[in-house]
C-alpha cells in the first residue's frame, strides 16, 4: 500500500489498471492529473471543505460485488430500471422490460453510441480532478438517449450500490441525452456499505424544447465518500430540472453546472439533512449564456450534531444575455450549537437587462412556529420535531414519483425524529 | 370556568395589560372591545402562553387549576384555544396531518381512541362542511400561501377539530369577507355548547351580529374601563371608543 501523501489516491488509483476500451480519453485524463495534488483548503472553492480523510486511506478499485436491491426498487420503475453494482452493470438486477420503443437504456460497455457521446454532451468548465478521475478509471456507466419528440409516461431508475469491506473506489458514468422535444424523468440514487469512495460524472445534454426532470439521491453510507460532478447543456426553450437530495456519506460534495442557450430554463433544488459529523458540500455553476434564460434555485440545509454544510452557488449572466430571470434562495436550519452552515451566493451579472435574485437564511427554528404548534396541544418536541421536519420536508412535495416521495419522507421523519409523531407521510 | 384576578402583563419589559379581573363562566360569551393596541389581543395571548409576553402579576384559574403552572400544550389539551389574527404558515406540513397529530395528542390526553389515517379522514370531512372549506385545502401545507380568509377557516376547523372548552377568538372578522364572517360566525355557534364557553376579542362591533355575547368588557390602555350587556356594543358602533375612555379619565364608573 502507498503512503499517505496528499496525491496519494491519485496515485494508488491511477497505478491500477486500466478499463479496456475509450483509452484515447483515459491517456487524456491521466496527463492532465499528472503530478495534480487533491485540492486542500488553500485552494479557491475548497477552504470549507477538506479533503484530508481522503489522503489518509489508501483506495482500491472496487472488487466485484453483488447486492441485493429488492428493498429499493420503486413500483413507478419496476420495468425501467438499471442497477450498478461497485462501478459494474448488474444484468440480474436490472430490468428495462417496460422502456417505450425508440428509447436507449442500457450500460455504456453495450452501447455503441456512447464513444460519440463521452466527454462531448456538455462542454467543461473547470475541470475537477475527480471527474478526470472518472474518465480515467470508470469501469461503467448508463447511457440514456431519448429520441425526437418522444415523451416517455414512466420515469427511469438508476441505481448504483456499492458494498466495500474495504477502502475502495468506483466512478459511475451517466450519459443523457435528450432530443428536440423529448421529455424524461430519472431518478438517480447512490447508495451502498462501508467505506468506500465513488466519484460520480453525469454529462446531459437537453435538446430544443426537451424537458428533463432528474431526481438526485445520495443515501451513501456513513462512511462513505461522495465527491459528484454534473454537467448540462440545455438548448433553445429546454427545461432541465433537478433535485439533489444528500442524506448519506460523511464527506459530499455536488459540482453541478448548468450552461442555458436562449428561453431555456433550470431549477436546481437541493436539500441536505445532515447529523453527526456529517460534512456536504454544493458548488453549482448556473450559466446564462444567451437571453431569456430562467433559472430557479432553492437549497435548503438542515444541520444537526457537529455537522456542516457548504453552499456556493454561482450564476454567470454572460454579456447580451438580456431578460434573464435567475432567483438564488439559500435556506438553513442549525439544529445544535456545533453545527455549522457557510453560504455565499456569486452573481456575475453582465447584462443589464436582467432581474436576479438571491437571499440566504441561517437561523433556528422560529419560536412564534413553535408556539402555534404548541397552542394546539402538541408539546415542545413534538412541534421542533414537526417543525424541522416540514423545513426539509417542504423540497420533497414537489418530487413526481409518489413513492419515492412517499420514501423520502419517510426518510426525513426518521432523521428529524418526527416517526413518532405518526405517519405524517 | 376562568378566573382572571389583578392580572398585569408586559413585552419587552413595557407593561400592557395593567390590572384586569374577569369571570366567564360555562355556557357564557363574552366579548373584549377595545381600540387599537389596548391589549385585547395580549389579554388573549397571554392566556394561552405566547413566549413574548411576561406575566408580572396576578393570578388566572382555569377549571380551578393555575393557568401559568401549564406549558401552552398542556393548557391546550386541558381545553383551552385561541384562534389567532394572524395564524402562522408551516411549510412542509400537510394541513391533514397536522389537525390529526394536534387531535390525536388531546384524544390521548383525555384517554380516548386516537384515529388513524382514514378514520380522521371520515371526521375531518364531517367537520370541513362546517366551516364551508374545499377539501384541496387539506392536502396543503399548513396555512401556507392561504388567503387571510382561508386561515381563519382553518383556525376555525382547528377549533371544531379540538373542540375546546374555552375559545379565544382574536379579530375573527379581519380578512374575512361579509358571507364568510357569517359562515364562521354560524360554526362558532354550532361549536357552542352549554359546557362551553367564548371569548371574542374584536374592534368590530360587526361579528357580534352573530356570535352573540351576554356579557362585553371595554379595554383600553391595558384596563378594562367598561362593562355591560349585549347593548354596550351597539351603543359603541354608534359613538366609538373615546367617550368611554374619557368618561373613565373624569372618574365615571368602572
Amino acid at each position: 500500500m502507498t503512503v499517505a501523501v496528499p496525491s496519494a489516491l491519485l496515485a494508488d488509483l491511477l497505478s491500477a489498471p486500466r478499463p479496456a476500451e475509450w483509452e484515447a480519453l483515459r491517456l487524456a485524463a491521466e496527463a492532465r492529473l499528472a503530478g495534480r495534488e487533491l485540492p486542500t483548503p488553500r485552494d479557491k472553492g475548497w477552504q470549507f471543505t477538506d479533503l484530508a480523510p481522503l489522503s489518509h486511506t489508501s483506495f482500491a478499485p472496487a472488487p466485484e460485488a453483488t447486492a441485493d436491491i429488492s428493498a429499493d426498487l420503486l413500483p413507478e420503475m419496476v420495468g425501467t430500471r438499471q442497477v450498478f453494482v461497485n462501478g459494474r452493470y448488474a444484468p440480474h438486477a436490472s430490468c428495462v422490460s417496460a422502456l417505450p420503443p425508440g428509447l436507449r437504456f442500457l450500460p455504456l460497455t453495450l452501447a455503441s453510441e456512447a464513444c460519440h457521446c463521452l466527454g462531448t454532451l456538455a462542454p467543461e468548465t473547470a475541470r475537477s480532478p475527480f471527474e478526470d478521475l472518472n474518465t480515467a478509471r470508470f469501469e461503467d456507466g448508463a447511457l440514456i438517449l431519448v429520441p425526437k419528440n418522444l415523451r416517455a409516461t414512466l420515469p427511469l431508475h438508476l441505481l448504483f450500490v456499492t458494498r466495500a469491506e474495504h477502502p475502495c473506489a468506483v466512478f459511475p458514468r451517466v450519459l443523457i441525452r435528450l432530443e428536440a422535444g423529448a421529455e424524461l424523468s430519472l431518478v438517480e440514487e447512490h447508495m451502498g456499505h462501508g467505506p468506500y469512495l465513488t466519484c460520480p460524472v453525469v454529462e446531459i445534454q437537453v435538446g430544443e424544447g426537451a424537458i428533463l426532470r432528474h431526481e438526485r439521491v445520495q443515501r451513501d453510507h456513513a462512511t462513505a465518500i461522495h465527491l459528484a460532478t454534473l454537467r448540462a447543456t440545455v438548448a433553445q426553450g429546454g427545461q432541465y430540472h433537478s433535485r439533489t437530495l444528500t442524506f448519506g456519506a460523511r464527506l459530499s460534495r455536488q459540482e453541478p453546472s448548468v450552461r442555458l442557450a436562449e428561453g431555456a430554463e433550470a431549477t436546481l433544488d437541493g436539500l441536505a439533512l445532515l447529523g453527526d459529523g456529517q460534512l456536504a458540500d454544493t458548488h453549482s455553476f448556473l450559466h446564462h449564456a444567451a437571453p431569456h434564460g430562467t433559472s430557479h434555485q432553492l437549497h435548503t440545509c438542515v444541520v444537526d450534531g457537529q455537522a456542516r454544510a457548504v453552499f456556493n452557488g454561482q450564476i454567470r449572466v454572460a454579456p447580451g444575455a438580456q431578460g434573464t430571470d435567475a432567483q438564488q434562495k439559500s435556506r438553513n436550519l442549525l439544529l445544535s450549537g456545533t453545527a455549522r452552515v457557510d453560504t455565499e451566493p456569486q452573481l456575475e451579472i453582465y447584462a443589464d437587462d436582467v432581474k436576479c435574485t438571491h437571499g440566504a437564511a441561517v437561523g433556528q427554528l422560529d419560536p412564534d412556529e413553535i408556539f402555534y404548534l404548541q397552542s394546539r396541544g402538541l408539546d415542545l418536541e413534538a412541534a421542533r420535531n414537526l417543525l424541522t421536519y416540514g423545513f426539509a420536508a417542504d423540497l420533497l412535495e414537489r418530487i413526481p414519483v409518489a413513492s419515492l416521495r412517499r420514501a423520502l419522507r419517510r426518510l426525513v421523519l426518521a432523521r428529524t425524529h418526527a416517526s413518532a409523531l405518526g405517519d405524517l407521510a | 370556568m376562568l378566573s382572571i384576578k389583578n392580572l398585569t402583563a408586559s413585552i419587552n419589559g413595557t407593561p400592557v395589560l395593567k390590572g384586569i379581573d374577569l369571570e366567564i363562566k360555562a355556557g357564557e360569551i363574552h366579548a373584549i372591545m377595545g381600540p387599537n393596541g389596548s391589549g385585547k389581543s395580549t389579554l388573549g395571548k397571554v392566556l394561552v402562553g405566547h413566549p413574548s409576553y411576561e406575566v408580572t402579576g396576578g393570578e388566572v384559574l382555569f377549571e380551578g387549576k393555575n393557568l401559568f403552572d401549564l406549558e401552552p400544550d398542556v393548557r391546550a389539551r386541558a381545553g383551552l384555544f385561541m384562534g389567532f389574527q394572524h395564524p402562522i404558515e408551516v411549510p412542509g406540513v400537510s394541513n391533514a396531518a397536522f389537525l390529526r397529530l394536534a387531535y390525536n395528542k388531546k384524544a390521548e390526553a383525555e384517554g380516548r381512541d386516537e384515529l388513524d389515517p382514514l378514520e380522521f379522514d371520515d371526521f375531518i370531512r364531517e367537520k370541513i362542511k362546517l366551516v364551508s372549506m374545499k377539501e384541496a385545502f387539506l392536502d396543503r401545507s399548513l396555512n401556507e400561501g392561504f388567503s387571510g380568509g382561508e386561515k381563519k377557516r382553518n383556525e376555525i376547523l382547528q377549533m371544531a377539530v379540538l373542540e375546546p372548552k374555552l375559545a379565544i377568538l382574536d379579530e375573527l372578522d379581519s380578512g374575512l369577507d361579509i358571507d364568510a364572517l357569517r359562515v364562521l360566525g354560524d360554526a362558532v355557534n354550532k361549536l357552542m355548547r352549554p359546557d362551553h364557553a367564548l371569548l371574542v376579542i374584536t374592534h368590530f362591533p360587526r361579528i357580534l351580529e352573530t356570535i352573540r355575547p351576554q356579557f362585553v368588557h371595554v379595554l383600553s390602555g391595558g384596563r378594562i374601563l367598561k362593562q355591560g350587556g349585549p347593548g354596550l356594543a351597539i351603543e359603541l358602533e354608534e359613538r366609538g371608543y373615546d367617550w368611554v375612555v374619557e368618561e373613565a379619565a373624569t372618574g365615571g364608573h368602572r
